[in-house]
């Protein structure tokens, strides 16, 4: 099913916020329209909104890659990114990073084996005086998680193992 | 008096002479069943160098070319794959000549070769009855497998030979 | 009258136009400001830093607004920190200092960032030896690193964008020039940057991958050697390189470029041409040359070419000499008198048409141009004249382009008519079906197969197009034969005419018709005198034809069979085609690389090209072949050097008066300067100091009004109720004898492919990409299926040059392969 079968109304809205001639402008919200499902941009999502805005499959691409929030690969069902900047870092985030990883079994990066939790080191969140902190994106979208350490982490993926949601 | 004095410079002189024929050993080099070694540092006949696995230095780049003032060396390049590896990177000497007629033995292409490739060795016997036979071509030129080391072209795993010039350890060597 | 600026570079006064850059005003002053990311034909982008100069502007009392003075100048203000000269535009008084201590420093330092990640390649890259990276590290560098290497970034080496081009991210250093190429210049943003920071690297995601015509141009512009071209990896290095200035032979663009040969022992010691580059001429191709063009020139070298002269013997092609060969040719010619026929292709040189056509007159025999253009005799009154540079239109002016897809067929016109349109030229585009003109058009007019010729007409009578065109400044229509044979190209000619002569468009530079030809002198063929001959096989039927560069037996099976049937055929080629298999003599051509020579571009513009090679096995060059059967008959033509033809020709053709070799190798100084020395701001493009060319002028600029020319009533082929028409059209990457032999481009000409709309291929039970089998002709062939929404339901759109033979509209059976 294409994008346009799946949310012509909403992809009518975002288009109709934007002048016709610089219909490249409606680009952000379709991604995260298109990412919303699978938790990445596939190919087809990519030359379908490329075609819908004309504009290349290559502009779209290049969009996806400038920003975290885009993804153009599959991972984990839930992406957990850490911020690993200084000031999170002098409160235990480098540790609180590595650790997390050990217990899930997976490098920074990766993703668990049942293809549930990916784990991504990411720049500044703002919430240093919170950290460690990480920041959810999943298919509710994105939540902020602040002051965890790796029990409370890990309570959190049981629980989205449990019922295949996301708890908050 | 006058009778005596020339012959005694005369018998001094033969004495010499003599001395030299009878006392001193010679100092001629019976060439060419002694040879005297060559000195460090002394500029022969061109060898191109391989690695100790047995892979060839030369990564085929001209710079040799392009130094000698001679303009004796000739150079055309061709792609190294996994499967039919010359050298370690991406390119290789597939045609490699030096026209020793043009030669004039000043190393400059030693001191250019960014992989210390080619070198001029201790050779020094060279003779050709010909022009053509005057232009070596790489056959002739690259140095025999080393003991350990593997005749090229080599197959060799993916994703381990990826750099062509290798890494400087001391930059003042 | 441009606004003039004075300003100082370096303590010396330059004066340029208002709106010029600093760096280009240092350049026209002499003084070299070093760049990586700016490059003259593109916006600037500011990113590399590398230009970076001390600049100091007059300080202005904001109360009276005037200068404040110090010791009677103007005070300078300098910026607080170094400015790049790239986005800085001139402004009076204005003081450059582009070498001072801080200048030179910034300048160093720059250096000193891009060597810390820059790969130790160059022994192993393409790009050393003409590698701005290295001349400016020369020039400006540091000498000395303060930087720690053993943190080098890594990234892929050898990434394939397509198969013509290589990519190298470590050597990349993120200029932006191919992104910007690719957005700006060729307007198709194939290539991104994608992730940042450190990570930064260029990405192509179209299908196929680096999907440009033009992709060749970013290794001209990329200031290291991060893209390269597949064609040329390893070859040689450019020193090692012989330069030989010629011209492109595959369309009528007429681009000029310049060959760079080597003698190789992987060719067995022979000279052959390792690589093309674009030659500079501002007025043609500016600096730029196609994919087609810059890849496509191995036929000259196939091992498949001719090497002696054939005669049949008991059935069979044999080899002969050339005395044998010739004295049979001539005499068979001569039996035949007014019954010979001369079929010549466009790819020839004016000499070689010239002595053909003195040949053909001597004998009385009808001299042939093997064509599904036509109208030249229109474009010969009316085409373009001197003083014609498509740069510069722009706002005010009118450019139509009909019954042509000028991306596949010309596509430096097709640049250079976009460019057009991006400075405000209204672009108006009539077609049956969609091309990739029509993004860049201001109109856009359809219509049905078959209307082409009375749309055209009814142009005048629209409202906002009949006003574009009357009231243009400079009109210029380019024509072709996009879904049409040799009539309806006529005729959409004749109608395109009549709306320059109307209007007043026509003998003044810049207004006039252009034929799209499909080969590169097809201009000098209508001006020499060839005519085509529209029912061909009718034509050929018991005639003594001799044939050079043309292979219409391969083309359409219909003059297969009108061969066959013909008296005796005598065929001048490069290769063993399929008319030249029909042949009783044949007679081996040496390319245009072995010899030197000239060709008319589209715009009738003379050009000349230098041999680039040495002569190829026992070939001779096609002039002295044709001389050499005249001189047989007793015809006085000439078999000496080229020269010598041409002032024969330049002496009896009227458009040609007062041309020589001598005036068309003039050059002039051109913008911007590129050439070796300054290959850092320009690009690895060639410096043109072989020749500008020189334009024919129009007849109609002599004074001569044209005639009207009477335009064909009635419409062209309509598709009927129940049967597909097939339509030929013109693929860039075609089976023809020139591409071929590329090895290279053989994804890129793929197989022979057919495209319907989806509602006929859902009505057929066809998918895209299936395979099909059509009956075209009266032949079967399989083909693969394309899909277009924008093509008219009934139309098959068949490519030319494609083994499939197509030359004319015709009906079209499509069923499943079997």
């Amino acid at each position: 099913m294409s994008l346009a079968e799946k949310y012509p109304e909403e992809i009518k809205r975002i288009l109709a916020k934007y002048p016709p001639e610089h219909k490249r402008s409606a680009l952000m919200p379709l991604l995260y329209l298109a990412q919303r499902e699978k938790g990445y941009v596939d190919n087809h999502a990519m030359n379908e909104i490329a075609e819908m805005l004309e504009i290349t499959p290559t502009e779209v691409a290049a969009m996806i890659g400038f920003y975290t929030l885009y993804h153009g690969e599959p991972a984990g069902k839930l992406r957990i990114q850490v911020c690993v900047d200084l000031p999170c870092a002098l409160r235990g985030a480098d540790k609180f990073l590595a650790d997390l990883c050990a217990n899930l079994g997976i490098e920074p990066g990766g993703t668990t084996a049942d293809g549930l939790v990916t784990v991504e080191p990411v720049m500044c969140l703002a919430a240093c005086d919170k950290a460690p902190v990480f920041q959810t994106q999943g298919p509710d979208g994105i939540a902020y998680h602040e002051n965890m350490t790796v029990e409370k982490t890990m309570q959190l993926v049981e629980a989205l193992r449990e019922s295949g949601k996301e708890v908050k | 008096m006058r009778v005596v004095e020339p012959v005694v410079e005369l018998a001094r002189g033969l004495a010499t002479t003599l001395r030299m024929i009878f006392g001193e050993k010679p100092v001629t080099v019976q060439y060419p069943e002694e040879k005297r070694p060559v000195r460090p540092r002394f500029r022969g006949r061109h060898v191109l160098k391989r690695y100790d696995n047995g892979l060839e230095k030369c990564i085929g780049c001209a710079l040799c070319a392009a130094a000698c003032p001679a303009d004796a060396i000739f150079v055309e390049a061709s792609e190294n794959t996994d499967e039919a590896r010359y050298s370690p990177g991406d390119r290789y000497a597939s045609t490699y000549e030096i026209n020793m007629l043009r030669c004039i033995f000043c190393g400059f292409c030693e001191d250019a070769c960014p992989t210390e490739a080619i070198v001029l060795g201790d050779n020094y016997e060279l003779s050709f009855t010909s022009r053509r036979e005057a232009i070596y071509p790489k056959e002739m030129l690259i140095e025999p497998v080393p003991p350990g080391g593997q005749p090229t072209p080599q197959k060799t795993p993916p994703g381990v030979f990826t750099r062509s010039v290798p890494e400087m350890k001391d930059s003042q060597d | 009258m441009t606004e003039l600026v004075t300003l100082s570079i370096d303590g010396k006064q330059v004066t340029v136009p208002k709106g010029t850059l600093v760096v280009d005003a240092a350049k026209q002053a002499g003084i070299d400001i070093p760049v990586f990311c700016y490059h003259p034909k593109m916006e600037p982008a500011g990113m590399c830093r590398m230009c970076l100069v001390e600049l100091g502007r007059p300080m202005i009392d904001r109360a009276t607004g005037q200068p404040v003075l110090e010791n009677g100048q103007p005070k300078i203000q300098w910026a607080p920190k170094l400015e790049t000269a790239c986005t800085n535009v001139v402004s009076d008084g204005m003081v450059v200092l582009t070498r001072s201590e801080k200048a030179r420093a910034g300048q160093q330092e720059i250096l000193e960032f891009l060597l810390t990640s820059h790969p130790l390649d160059c022994p192993v890259c393409d790009k050393g030896g003409e590698c701005p990276l290295q001349n400016l590290t020369l020039d400006y560098g540091p000498g000395k690193s303060r930087f720690l290497y053993n943190e080098k970034h890594h990234a892929e080496k050898h990434v394939p964008l397509g198969e013509l081009i290589w990519l190298d991210r470590e050597r990349c250093i993120q200029c932006g020039r191919c992104v910007r190429f690719q957005r700006l210049v060729a307007g198709e943003p194939v290539l991104a940057f994608d992730e940042r920071g450190r990570d930064t690297e260029i990405i192509t995601n179209s299908e196929p991958a680096f999907d440009s015509i033009f992709s060749g141009n970013t290794t001209d512009i990329c200031p290291v050697g991060a893209l390269t071209t597949a064609d040329f990896r390893f070859g040689a290095r450019p020193w090692e390189l012989k330069s030989a200035a010629s011209l492109c032979a595959q369309c009528p663009v007429g681009c000029n470029i310049t060959f760079n040969t080597r003698r190789e022992a992987k060719s067995g010691g022979r000279v052959v041409i390792k690589r093309v580059m674009p030659r500079q001429n501002e007025e043609v191709n500016e600096i730029w040359i196609c994919d087609k063009g810059r890849f496509a020139y191995h036929f000259t070298e196939s091992e498949a070419r001719l090497r002696q002269p054939l005669i049949r013997r008991n059935g069979q092609l044999q080899p002969a000499s050339w005395e044998e060969a010739l004295d049979l040719a001539a005499a068979k010619l001569k039996a035949a008198g007014k019954d010979a026929l001369i079929l010549a292709g466009g790819r020839l040189s004016n000499e070689d048409l010239f002595n053909l056509k003195k040949l053909a007159d001597g004998l009385g025999a009808q001299s042939v141009l093997y064509t599904h253009v036509g109208g030249g005799d229109l474009v010969t009154q009316i085409g373009l004249a001197s003083g014609t540079n498509l740069a510069d239109l722009g706002k005010g002016d009118t450019i139509l382009v009909a019954a042509c897809d000028l991306y596949e067929e010309a596509p430096i016109w097709w640049l250079r008519v976009k460019q057009a349109a991006d400075r405000g030229a209204t672009l108006i585009v009539v077609n049956a079906r969609a091309t990739r003109l029509d993004k860049h058009a201001g109109y856009v007019v359809r219509y049905a197969p078959g209307d082409e010729t009375v749309t055209l007409q009814g142009l005048l009578k629209q409202d906002k197009i009949g006003a574009a065109i009357r009231e243009a400044g400079n009109l210029l229509v380019f024509y072709a034969a996009d879904g049409l044979d040799l009539n309806g190209s006529t005729s959409v000619a004749a109608a395109c005419a009549n709306l320059l002569i109307e209007t007043g468009h026509f003998g003044r530079p810049n207004n006039g018709l252009i034929g799209v030809w499909p080969h590169a002198n097809d201009q000098g063929a209508w001006e020499i005198g060839f005519r085509p001959e529209a029912d061909l096989a009718a034509a050929l039927k018991g005639k003594t034809v001799y044939i050079a560069a043309a292979d219409p037996a391969g083309d359409d099976p219909r003059l297969a069979k009108a061969l066959q049937d013909a008296g005796t055929v005598i065929v001048q080629e490069l290769f063993q085609t399929a008319t030249a298999s029909l042949a009783e003599v044949v007679l081996p051509a040496a390319a245009y690389t072995e010899r030197e020579g000239t060709f008319t571009s589209g715009e009738r513009r003379v050009q000349r090209y230098y041999p680039a090679v040495p002569r190829w096995a026992e070939t001779k060059a096609d002039y002295v072949i044709t001389a050499e059967i005249g001189q047989r008959l007793g015809l006085d033509l000439e078999a000496g050097a080229p020269a010598l033809v041409f002032n024969r020709l330049t002496a009896e053709i009227t458009a040609f008066a007062g041309l020589s070799y001598r005036k068309l190798a003039e050059v002039r100084p051109q913008w911007p300067i590129v050439g070796r020395a300054d290959l850092y701001y320009g690009g690895t493009t060639y410096e043109n100091k072989q020749g500008l060319g020189v334009h024919l002028a129009a007849a109609a600029s002599a004074g001569e009004s044209p005639h009207l020319p009477e335009v064909r009533k009635g419409s062209g082929p309509r598709p009927q109720e129940d049967a597909l028409l097939a339509v030929p059209v013109t693929k860039l990457y075609d089976l023809g004898v020139t591409v071929r032999s590329s090895v290279l481009l053989e994804a890129r000409i793929g197989l022979p492919a057919i495209t319907i709309h989806p509602l006929t291929a859902e009505k057929m039970g066809l998918k895209a990409g299936e395979k099909a089998m059509i009956g075209l002709g009266g032949h079967e062939n399989e083909v693969l299926v394309k899909l277009d929404e924008t093509i008219p339901a009934g139309v098959a759109l068949v490519p030319r040059s494609m083994g499939l033979p197509v030359s004319a509209p015709a009906p079209l059976s499509v069923g499943k392969a079997k």
